[in-house]
């Protein structure tokens, strides 16, 4: 970590989608607490995970550069997950290893054929994609005419989202931490080399033909994958709805700042960019515009598609202003400021008094961007957290337990920002980041899972539960 | 080998091939003129072929020679099949793919194996050797060269396989069609010429469309609703220009970015009030129904006038781009930017330009699409989509700009549109038709636009 924030100048580009993914996460909360439930975390990794894969999967190939856009992404994953449905459906695959290894060998011949063409026919890779997109997108519909079959009674319980310690879970965490186990290696490296500057790798003695079949074969990989958790999302075969994932998946990386001219990219952008349009959807939802609901959703993937690309062509002027700020220092910051606002909308006011205004002064001392100010305020809401936290005994039907959650995370919340404001404050040439830093990083991520792994109550501690048990 | 022992050979070769297509003929009972004529083209055809090939291998025999008596040695020279095999090893591996599907298609397809698929397969051949030959001479135009070779095999094994292929009525729709696509490329040809691309066409033609229909139905004037429509098309391309001039590398992305925008919104107004959400009903005045639709008439002739605006639009950006300072500076922008900038060619002016162009073109298509379908319907752009792009590339005009032409796009747009005419005869199905049309387009594009290797780039 420290290795990455050490460059952080070159890593502006973050800003961007941490910042969206903060203002829409803390929109999303407001709009809807079921978000923070275990079951409603399960559903949302269930539904993105597809969506992060497929943009992995198209990341690998935008690094390589020649403007490769793999428009087949969508189409590809259509079709894996229709000869899969079709192929259990014939009784030829049914247990898990036949069924991933098939997934795999389709992704990775299809993309290793393509590869295969642009490195020896030498056809732009945009041409080759296109006709890929077209060739597939037909076939699909000759495998599977409609929409229907099953998949194994394996994979059909991992589309329920009940939990957040689904098997879809551990496949986004694993090829996650696969993709960064890669990008730490000498290969990665002539890939960024071969984006960025094709000749200069091909002089300097890369083998830019491996190279480029090497990125699609992950890209391949990360394709199946896709494929994978798409069809136990949908629990079924659909020919021609896995071909909106291209559009969206491209929207996706750019909102995660990869570069389409290739060089630049990363797998915390990529991952937060398709997260954000997860959640732009999710939030639209929310807001139930009724019949033109799937208007208002693409207007708003337009808008802010667009909006998210201008402000990489303003970045580089106001990068003077922000060089100070590095990207993982935001990233706990704010995740401390959605913290707080998750427990003002998950906390129960109406019950034990009202404890949660610490939640409320964690975003106004945010934006007032002042270390001082919160520091005066956060003794104050931390004596009255204490307070409550003795006088809750006498709330009754155990309230004590449900209110020990969100008052200790709180307060370790409180305590992170003001750490966090102080250290942003004094670190303005972008050092690598402090031992507090990666404590207080270690210790956030720490709370989070200790909030989500207990299922039967809501996340953040947060008197939800009894407060819909009460109405 | 002697040349006059080949040319004996060439000459049975042509006669046993089309001795067994004549024979095969009578076999399957098809009337004798028909088998005579194309026996006769079958045996011509082979002996051209036969003999371009033979002068080929005698001239490098006679080169050969020449260049062992200078040396004066008896070096390890490839013999003349080694040659003859590397210099035409495309040529070659795409015949022996077209032989082996059609030994296949032969054996898995019931009836396929007859009398009119193989004067089809040796048209087929005939052509893939006339360009693989005739390609070499042409350098300036390859690509609407191979085009029209194409076009032109298209059509005869069209004519011969499917019934009603060369009538009035199916040439007449081929057109229309081709009419409307063609009117689609015309923005992304001009932007493709930039080096940029413009995938809100598909977006920009549905708004139009459905767009048009709610104006008309608030009780303005058609005409003046027409030019609004227009009117807005510019805007929005404009908007597109503005916003990708400084985001060159990704104009991709904004434009599409655009189109989301401007699809959502415009199905935003037009359901407001409304209890159907994305459909717009209303009435399509005479005139455009009159423009765009089969039975249409151009000043009395038979015809729908929109061929007739699409011919006009056609030479009009032939002719101008060959002709006119706008058209040269067009191509000199996309050739090198910086000698462009020397000369004092503002390219943000023709960038933007070009996108506003594209809008305009793309509502325009979108109103004669209502015009054609007589209601509005959002998704009515979405096969544009790709086949802009398709017609663009399969005409040959350069994604990375500065190469190309309206007039290569009009060949993609004839490929394309013959391609699926022929197909839909033959009655495969859409899933079918586009499965062909994605392993086309590659290795038409092969033929023309490999870039070089890395080695020659440095």
């Amino acid at each position: 970590m420290t290795k990455s924030t050490g460059s952080s100048a070159s890593n502006t580009f973050l800003l961007v989608p941490i910042i969206l993914f903060f203002a829409l996460l803390i929109v999303a909360v407001l709009r809807n607490q079921n978000l923070l439930t275990s079951a409603g975390l399960g559903s949302a990794v269930i539904v993105a995970t597809p969506l992060i894969l497929a943009t992995y999967a198209l990341m690998a190939q935008a690094i390589a550069g020649r403007g490769s856009i793999d428009l087949s992404i969508g189409p590809l994953i259509g079709f894996i997950n229709v000869t899969l449905v079709q192929l259990y459906g014939a009784d030829i695959i049914s247990s898990p290893v036949p069924f991933f290894l098939a997934a795999f060998l389709l992704g990775i011949a299809y993309q290793l054929a393509m590869g295969l063409i642009i490195v020896f026919v030498r056809v732009q890779p945009i041409i080759v994609s296109l006709s890929g997109y077209l060739a597939l997108s037909g076939i699909n519909l000759v495998i599977l005419e409609r929409p229907g079959g099953t998949v194994p009674e394996w994979m059909s319980s991992w589309g329920l989202g009940m939990s957040v310690f689904s098997p879809v879970a551990v496949i986004l965490v694993l090829s996650t931490l696969a993709w960064v186990l890669f990008s730490r290696s000498a290969f990665f490296g002539h890939l960024r080399l071969m984006g960025s500057d094709e000749r200069a790798a091909y002089a300097s003695g890369v083998r830019i033909g491996i190279v480029r079949l090497g990125a699609h074969v992950i890209s391949g990989i990360y394709a199946a994958l896709a494929a994978l958790t798409y069809t136990s999302l949908i629990g079924s075969g659909d020919p021609s709805q896995g071909t909106t994932y291209t559009l969206i998946a491209i929207t996706a990386l750019v909102l995660g700042g990869t570069s389409l001219a290739g060089g630049r990219g990363g797998v915390v952008g990529s991952l937060l960019g398709a997260v954000n349009i997860y959640l732009i959807g999710f939030v639209l939802g929310t807001l139930n515009f009724g019949a033109v609901q799937s208007f208002v959703t693409d207007l708003s993937y337009g808008v802010i598609l667009v909006l998210s690309l201008l402000l990489t062509v303003v970045l580089p002027r106001i990068q003077n202003v922000v060089r100070g700020i590095s990207p993982l220092l935001l990233f706990v910051a704010l995740s401390a400021v959605a913290g707080g606002v998750a427990i003002h909308s998950t906390y129960d006011y109406s019950a034990p008094a009202a404890p949660a205004q610490s939640s409320t002064a964690a975003p106004a001392a945010a934006t007032g961007g002042e270390a001082g100010a919160t520091v005066v305020k956060t003794p104050a809401n931390l004596t009255q957290f204490m307070f409550e936290d003795s006088g809750a005994e006498l709330g009754g039907f155990g309230a004590r337990s449900t209110l020990a959650g969100p008052l200790t995370l709180g307060a370790v919340m409180l305590l992170a920002l003001v750490i966090l404001l102080r250290t942003m404050v004094s670190q303005v040439r972008a050092k690598p980041a402090s031992l507090v830093v990666s404590i207080v990083a270690a210790c956030v991520v720490a709370l989070g899972v200790y909030a989500v792994a207990r299922p039967s109550h809501p996340v953040a501690g947060g008197a939800a539960a009894p407060a819909q048990a009460e109405q | 080998m002697g040349i006059s022992v080949l040319k004996w050979i060439g000459l049975a070769l042509a006669l046993i091939v089309s001795a067994a297509g004549i024979g095969l003929g009578f076999w399957q009972e098809v009337p004798a003129q028909q088998v005579i004529f194309y026996g006769a083209a079958t045996f011509a055809l082979v002996v051209w072929a036969w003999r371009y090939y033979t002068n080929r291998w005698a001239e490098d025999a006679v080169v050969k020679a020449a260049r062992h008596e200078g040396e004066g040695e008896t070096g390890e020279e490839p013999s003349a099949w080694n040659l003859f095999l590397t210099k035409n090893r495309a040529a070659i591996i795409g015949l022996l793919v077209l032989l082996a599907a059609f030994g296949i298609a032969s054996i898995t397809v019931e009836g396929f194996f007859s009398v009119l698929n193989i004067i089809s397969l040796l048209v087929l051949v005939g052509l893939t050797v006339f360009s693989a030959v005739m390609g070499k001479f042409v350098v300036e135009h390859k690509s609407a060269f191979i085009g029209l070779t194409v076009l032109v095999g298209l059509f005869v094994v069209g004519a011969l396989k499917v019934d009603g292929f060369v009538s009035g009525v199916n040439i007449k729709s081929m057109l229309l069609f081709a009419a409307f696509l063609g009117l689609a490329c015309v923005g992304q040809t001009l932007v493709a010429l930039l080096g940029g691309l413009d995938l809100s066409i598909p977006f920009v033609i549905g708004a139009a469309n459905v767009g048009l229909l709610y104006i008309m139905g608030l009780g303005m004037p058609s005409w003046l609703a027409v030019i609004v429509i227009l009117l807005a098309g510019a805007a929005i391309g404009w908007i597109n220009g503005i916003l990708s001039y400084r985001l060159q590398g990704q104009a991709l992305i904004v434009t599409l970015g655009v189109g989301f925008a401007v699809s959502g919104l415009t199905q935003i107004v037009t359901s407001l009030g409304s209890q159907f959400a994305g459909n717009v009903f209303g009435v399509v005045p005479h005139w455009l129904t009159n423009i765009a639709a089969m039975n249409g008439t151009t000043f009395g002739l038979d015809f729908p006038p929109v061929i007739l605006i699409w011919v006009v639009v056609a030479v009009v950006l032939i002719v101008g781009m060959k002709n006119t300072v706008y058209g040269r500076y067009l191509y000199a922008l996309g050739g090198n930017r910086t000698s462009a900038a020397r000369i004092s060619i503002s390219e943000r002016r023709y960038w933007v330009g070009m996108f506003a162009i594209s809008g305009v073109m793309s509502a325009l298509t979108g109103a004669l699409l209502l015009g054609w379908s007589g209601g509005g319907f959002i998704d009515v752009g979405q096969p544009y989509l790709f086949m802009t792009l398709a017609a663009v590339v399969v005409g040959g005009t350069s994604l990375l700009g500065g190469h190309g032409g309206y007039g290569f796009t009009v060949i993609g747009v004839l490929v394309l549109q013959v391609l699926t005419s022929f197909l839909v005869g033959l009655g495969l199905s859409y899933q079918w038709q586009q499965f062909i049309f994605g392993l086309l387009i590659l290795p038409m594009v092969a033929l023309y636009a490999r870039s070089p290797h890395i080695r020659s780039q440095i």
